[in-house]
């Protein structure tokens, strides 16, 4: 099995490779940065994991670089997991069109892209491939300051639902893996008063664990999973 | 018509057709419409751009609509 998976250095696309890796899958990570934890495990897998540092705000040059010159045309994909995005956040009035336009290129646009080739890729060698996108429940439940964030995730979800829809009859699946708050960098800007009001919303009352949602994306891209398409899976921690 | 080409993109259509359990074509002709006359849906298209591609680099339907096996070739003469 050969994964691409973008945001490896760190939160849960980290232990996602981790866990892919310790099934024998080989990795094909992406990120900006090499952070100590990344390159821990860069040194532990130095066959299985491979890792390329891109920007993925560029979406123009996905097929040179990623496509061709990295991973090369003659290997088949099984697997893509959407993973890295950035949390642009505030209120609505404040919007600002030159955040709003990059973080669309993160979460929405490059993910779009990179499904592109990589079906393209699965064609080509004809593997049934699952794609995963990564989604948030913020497009399910509001919260203050997250509409500009909560609808770049509520465009993957649509995204994928129709990829699942088109794609099907090769064998191609696509879902969301729609991920309530974990403690990671990215919502470490919170305070703790914050973080409650939003555990308290949860049935468990408390932050979603890393590592549930890194095995439920496993399990998505496995065969075990082969059943599954079009849909959102929520690792929410019971947001209800 | 280069005739080298003309083989390989014959093999190429058959390659899809085939995975698709589509009857494969014995000759090729420029005015051929690619679904009227081979039976190629959208697809078929997707994958027979990806495997002239992967032979060629070049990607036949980056700009506009191809319909028939003579634009195919023209597609790929032009570059
Ligand atoms: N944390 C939460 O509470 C939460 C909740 C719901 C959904 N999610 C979603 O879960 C996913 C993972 O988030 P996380 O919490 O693990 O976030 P994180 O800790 O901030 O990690 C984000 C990853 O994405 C990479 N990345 C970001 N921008 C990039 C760019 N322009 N080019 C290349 N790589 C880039 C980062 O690497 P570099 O910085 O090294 O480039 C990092 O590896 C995201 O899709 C997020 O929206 C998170």
């Amino acid at each position: 099995m050969n994964v691409l998976i973008t945001g490896i250095s760190k939160g849960l696309g980290l232990k996602t490779s981790e866990s892919l890796l310790r099934n024998g899958w080989t990795v094909y990570g992406i990120s900006r940065s090499k952070t100590e934890e990344l390159n821990e495990l860069l040194l532990q897998y130095p066959d299985k994991l491979k890792w390329l540092q891109y920007d993925l705000g560029d979406a123009e040059k996905i097929r040179q670089i990623i496509f061709k010159d990295w991973i090369g045309l003659d290997t088949p994909i099984h697997g893509l997991v959407n993973n890295a995005a950035m949390a642009y956040d505030d209120i609505v009035t404040n919007l600002n069109l030159d955040s709003l336009e990059k973080m669309y290129r993160v979460n929405v646009f490059t993910p779009m892209m990179l499904t592109k080739f990589v079906i393209r890729q699965m064609l080509l060698h004809h593997t049934k491939g699952s794609i995963v996108h990564i989604s948030s429940i913020s497009v399910h439940t509001g919260y203050k300051g997250l509409s500009m964030y909560a609808s770049t995730k509520g465009a993957l979800e649509a995204f994928s639902k129709n990829t699942a829809r088109e794609w099907g009859e090769v064998g191609v699946r696509s879902n969301c893996l729609v991920a309530g708050f974990m403690e990671t960098e990215m919502s470490s800007s919170l305070s703790d008063n914050q973080k409650n009001r939003i555990y308290q919303r949860t049935s468990l009352k408390k932050p979603v664990d890393v590592n549930s949602v890194a095995e439920t994306i496993k399990f998505l891209l496995s065969d075990k999973a082969n059943s599954i398409t079009g849909q959102n899976i929520h690792v929410d921690n019971g947001t209800i | 018509m280069d005739n080298k080409m003309e083989v390989k993109i014959l093999e190429i259509m058959n390659t899809v057709l085939d995975n698709r359990t589509k009857k494969k074509l014995t000759v090729l002709s420029p005015e051929m419409h690619l679904r009227n006359d081979i039976g190629f849906d959208s697809l078929d298209l997707a994958e027979l751009t990806v495997r002239i591609e992967a032979e060629y680099d070049i990607d036949i339907f980056e700009d506009g609509i191809v319909n028939t096996v003579s634009e195919i070739f023209e597609k790929l003469n032009s570059k």
